[in-house]
């Protein structure tokens, strides 16, 4: 009975993880990435100046701005910058029944000159990506959550599959062919199991209204958002009077409110109706102080008096602990070397899809391993495995590489930077189809290190700030971006080598039968 | 953060070494049962200070995820230097052993 139960366990592990575990793969690296997003889109966009100004002097700087090129619009939206976030942006809507007065602008948060970096999606791609997958609303999102449900299933039955966690847990034999893949699958996964639950687990909390609304519904109906302002109160603006009014200085407001201090810094300034008798000023606060998420803690200030109209209340504990999962999921609140930590956890969640792909094939070869050619099906998963995977680096590197060579001026720059990613991407499929499996990994890993290693000289010699200069002006973001690419070349050179070295011992000894115990202990 | 990922690398050593493969693997020779008992009870200890000493330094809620991270990425070190450089492995945690002390008295 046990043994059914495992074997079962088995087969569903196979199957959940194959079925989406190239999506899965797509979906752990964009989000690894996603980390350092602020950093990725700050190389992204080497014009926009670095300043270590006060939040204060920027705010002045921004409101300056505004009442001199939105004196009469209805809201006015100022972005911060912050310790991860260069540059300054503010955007303007226009009153009701005064269209085309929208806009936004990034400022220089020093000088307040307008700074007019290129047009690039930054790491906000890879964020969206994420859990969009590039695809229009809602489709990308059910897709996302039916693939983090498949990824909680496999990760539970791989937990019960995997007969020896404690006696295996610090085993890693190198240089056993499939032996060494199982160890290193085994070892990504256990070691860091508390990371992928949490990651997992804590994804279908965040699409918990697409994947489990039954609870919402029954009690709400079909108001799903009573359920959303009731658990999420809003405070509501104030309407305009029509009497002009002077609105105040918004730094002293801005001490004020970092005063208060429940919720970190102060991120975003929104100034309703300004000029108007009834203005007022809403802080929010980035949250970054904590791990649970606030889900915009604000204060809201008159913007004619001064005076203190209202703040978030204490969020309830389900919120807060709805909060902690959103808080764990995302970050926000990890310092450098915690970031870190989540980046490299984030890739031990991708190696350890990969290396599953990975094993599903390979197990499956030892049994076709004397005819010539293999099933269709195997070679359609061998094909998508070597597409999604190394094709998808060679992607990731296309972005970068159309960000510094493409034209600044280009039209529907953006864009077209994401069709890169997207066109490599498909090219990496065609290529997989057309060379055999092996030599397919091979060459699209040596052109993934080819494009990542030379990624610092890319930017030495399209932007002036090559690692030299970044690193004695010790600009974390700009150096760790170029020294993270160079490191992932070495790492694409050292498994291309790998793997091809491998591919020769193995055309000597394939007649030889492999042991019979290792088939049995993948499955 | 420093010093509950020295505690975490020497007690998974601690740990690792309590098992009589590994202990082999890494001494050449297998533990006694008192000796294996000794390596599980110090390993565990180590682990269990590094959750207070990551908790004393930032509080529940960062500090427990700091913990975590700590864990996993130590964890992950050992298995991935025992292979290749097995007594750059057990050296790094003689050494951590030894800096935890200074990395105690470094926050105050």
């Amino acid at each position: 009975m046990k043994e059914g139960f495992r074997q079962a366990m088995a087969w569903l592990h196979t199957w959940a993880g194959l079925i989406l575990g190239w999506l899965l793969f797509a979906i752990f690296l964009t989000g690894t990435l996603a980390y350092f997003k602020s950093e990725t889109s700050r190389w992204m966009q080497p014009e926009i100046p670095v300043r270590s100004v006060s939040a204060e002097t920027s705010l002045t700087v921004a409101q300056h701005y505004l009442e001199q090129h939105a004196a009469g619009a209805s809201h006015w939206l100022i972005e911060l910058p912050g310790a991860r976030r260069q540059g300054l942006s503010v955007h303007w809507e226009a009153a009701a029944g005064k269209p085309g007065q929208h806009g936004e602008q990034l400022l220089d948060p020093l000088t307040g000159t307008e700074v007019h970096p290129r047009e690039t999606l930054g790491g906000e791609f890879f964020y969206r990506f994420h859990f969009e997958l590039q695809m229009p609303y809602p489709w990308g999102r059910w897709l996302a959550s039916i693939a983090a449900m498949l990824m909680f299933v496999a990760l539970i039955s791989g937990i019960i599959t995997h007969k020896k966690i404690f006696k295996d847990f610090f085993t890693f034999r190198p240089r056993k062919g499939r032996r060494s893949w199982l160890d290193g699958h085994y070892a990504v996964g256990v070691l860091v199991l508390p990371f992928h639950l949490m990651i997992t687990y804590s994804s279908l909390v965040m699409f918990m209204m697409m994947v489990m609304p039954a609870g919402i519904l029954a009690v709400y109906k079909d108001n799903a958002q009573t359920f959303y302002q009731e658990a999420l109160p809003e405070d509501e603006v104030r309407p305009a009077v029509g009497n002009p009014g002077q609105l105040l200085s918004l730094a002293p407001l801005l001490e004020q409110a970092n005063r208060l201090g429940t919720g970190g810094r102060v991120a975003e300034v929104t100034v309703n109706h300004p000029g108007d008798a009834n203005a007022s000023v809403v802080m929010a606060f980035d949250g970054a102080d904590r791990v649970v998420h606030d889900f915009g803690r604000t204060v809201t200030f008159d913007g004619v008096t001064g005076r203190q109209l209202d703040a978030t209340p204490e969020r309830s504990l389900p919120v807060a602990i709805a909060g902690s999962f959103f808080g764990l999921h995302m970050g926000h609140f990890a310092s450098p070397v915690l970031r870190w930590l989540y980046f490299l956890c984030g890739l031990a969640g991708t190696a350890m899809i990969g290396t599953g792909m990975v094993i599903w094939v390979g197990k499956r070869q030892l049994k076709h391993a004397q005819s010539a050619g293999m099933p269709l099906e195997l070679r359609l998963v061998d094909v998508l495995n070597i597409a999604s995977m190394s094709g998808l680096m060679l992607a990731v590197a296309t972005y970068f590489w159309a960000n510094r060579l493409l034209p600044v001026a280009m039209a529907g720059r953006s864009d077209w930077e994401v069709n890169g990613f997207f066109i490599v991407w498909g090219l990496s499929l065609l290529h997989a189809m057309l060379r055999r499996g092996r030599a397919a990994w091979v060459e699209q890993l040596a052109l993934a290190a080819l494009l990542f290693g030379a990624v610092p000289l890319l930017n030495a010699l399209t932007t002036p700030y090559h690692l030299g200069m970044s690193l004695a002006q010790s600009d974390g973001a700009m150096a760790g971006f170029d020294l993270a690419c160079l490191a992932s070349g070495l790492f694409f050179a050292w498994s291309a080598w790998k793997i091809r070295r491998s591919g020769r011992t193995q055309a000597v000894s394939t007649k030889r039968p492999r042991s019979m115990v290792l088939e049995q202990e993948a499955n | 953060m420093l010093l509950a990922a020295l505690l975490c690398y020497a007690g998974f050593t601690a740990l690792c070494l309590s098992m009589d493969r590994h202990h082999a693997e890494l001494l050449g020779h297998k533990p006694t049962p008192r000796r294996r008992f000794g390596l599980k009870l110090l390993g565990w200890l180590l682990l269990s200070w590094s959750l207070w000493a990551a908790v004393v330094a930032a509080g529940w809620g960062s500090g427990l995820v700091q913990w975590f991270g700590m864990l996993m990425l130590s964890a992950l070190l050992l298995v991935l230097l025992m292979p290749y450089r097995p007594h750059l492995a057990l050296s790094l945690a003689g050494l951590c052993l030894l800096a935890s002390p200074i990395a105690v008295f470094a926050r105050y």
